[in-house]
């Protein structure tokens, strides 16, 4: 069984399995809204990176609307 | 050469005895010139204070008329200015506050057939759209002329704010090249494209300056519910198609 790690996600602590990638954590956690965009422990992360970055327990990720209204 | 006036020494004398800024940085802003993009809740609040610190010459655009439903946010609008050009509207307000700015008004809709006219000689494009669209527009211009583009946007009680330099910081279309263009138009609370636009013209007027310290490879998030406002970092995509290698090699021929 794959060991479980605790990271936070949007600021509140949730447990996943170990070394789980950006990409599966999006699935877990949204409803498939493409427009979100990705902070990894403070770092804009590119969606051609979704599937090769990958947490570590205490990471920090958080899902985030940019705004475009004027 | 550039001489300031006595008029302008007394209206500009509580920047001007910044140390950094003095006369030389004075006669910087009043050689510098703006393009504002847009003259909605962003453009009101930059135009207002580009105009106050003296920048030279402002270039100011937008299509569309001032309507009811402007007015909680875009403050360069007064209600007797109903129905009127907001670039009419926007050169009443900006030539009262102050009759040394040289402002040309470009009652147009930015598209990309026509931004690098609109834009002209300007040093600097300050993004005051309200769309994806038209901001990818802006960066296309920002990159082919070689001049920054400090990107704002909100929505809600929420903002965002980055400064791009083309050859030295991600552009707009590094972050955002995924992002689908839906045309909505979010709800927003007026304080939020205020402080959102304070911070641009900020960054406007330090590179005016050319002082370091710019909001360059970060994101500026404001979050107004709880005041939670932070910078995260963001590296160059090397898949950019605006500034990625690819266009550098097209342009090197
Ligand atoms: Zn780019």
């Amino acid at each position: 069984m794959d060991s479980a790690i605790r990271i936070i996600v949007n600021g509140f602590p949730e447990t996943v399995p170990d070394n789980i990638a950006i990409s599966q954590l999006i699935d877990r956690f949204n409803e498939g809204d493409t427009d979100l965009i990705v902070e990894h422990n403070g770092r804009f992360i590119y969606p051609d990176f979704y599937m090769t970055t990958r947490v570590s327990p205490g990471d920090r990720v958080e899902f985030i609307n940019p705004n475009f209204g004027g | 050469m550039t001489t300031l006036t006595s008029q302008e020494r007394l209206r500009y004398d509580r920047q001007m005895i910044i140390p950094g800024i003095g006369e030389a940085g004075q006669k910087k802003l009043k050689q510098a010139k703006v393009f504002i993009a847009g003259l909605g809740g962003l453009g009101s609040v930059s135009g207002y204070y580009m105009a106050a610190a003296g920048v030279g010459h402002l270039r100011i655009a937008d299509g569309d008329c001032v309507e009811f439903a402007n007015l909680n946010r875009q403050i360069l609008h007064h209600t007797p200015d109903i129905g009127i050009p907001k670039t009419e509207s926007a050169l009443k307000k900006l030539r009262a506050l102050n009759p040394f700015c040289v402002i040309t008004a470009l009652h147009e809709t930015i598209r990309i057939d026509n931004v690098i006219g609109l834009v002209g000689d300007s040093d600097i494009i300050l993004d005051g759209t309200d769309n994806i669209a038209t901001r990818k527009v802006l960066n296309s211009a920002s990159v082919s002329l070689d001049i920054p583009f400090i990107y704002g946007g909100v929505n809600g009680f929420n903002g965002t704010v980055s400064t791009f330099i083309p050859g030295k910081t991600p552009c707009f279309e590094c972050l955002f090249h995924q992002q689908s263009d839906k045309t909505q138009s979010p709800g927003v609370i007026g304080p939020l494209p205020a402080m959102v636009a304070a911070i641009q013209s900020l960054e406007a007027i330090k590179i005016i300056l050319e002082m370091d310290g710019l909001l360059t490879n970060r994101l500026l998030l404001i979050r107004g519910v709880d005041m939670v406002i932070k910078k995260i970092d963001v590296p160059k995509n090397p898949e950019c198609p605006i500034c990625g290698p690819d266009m550098e090699k097209r342009q090197n021929g």
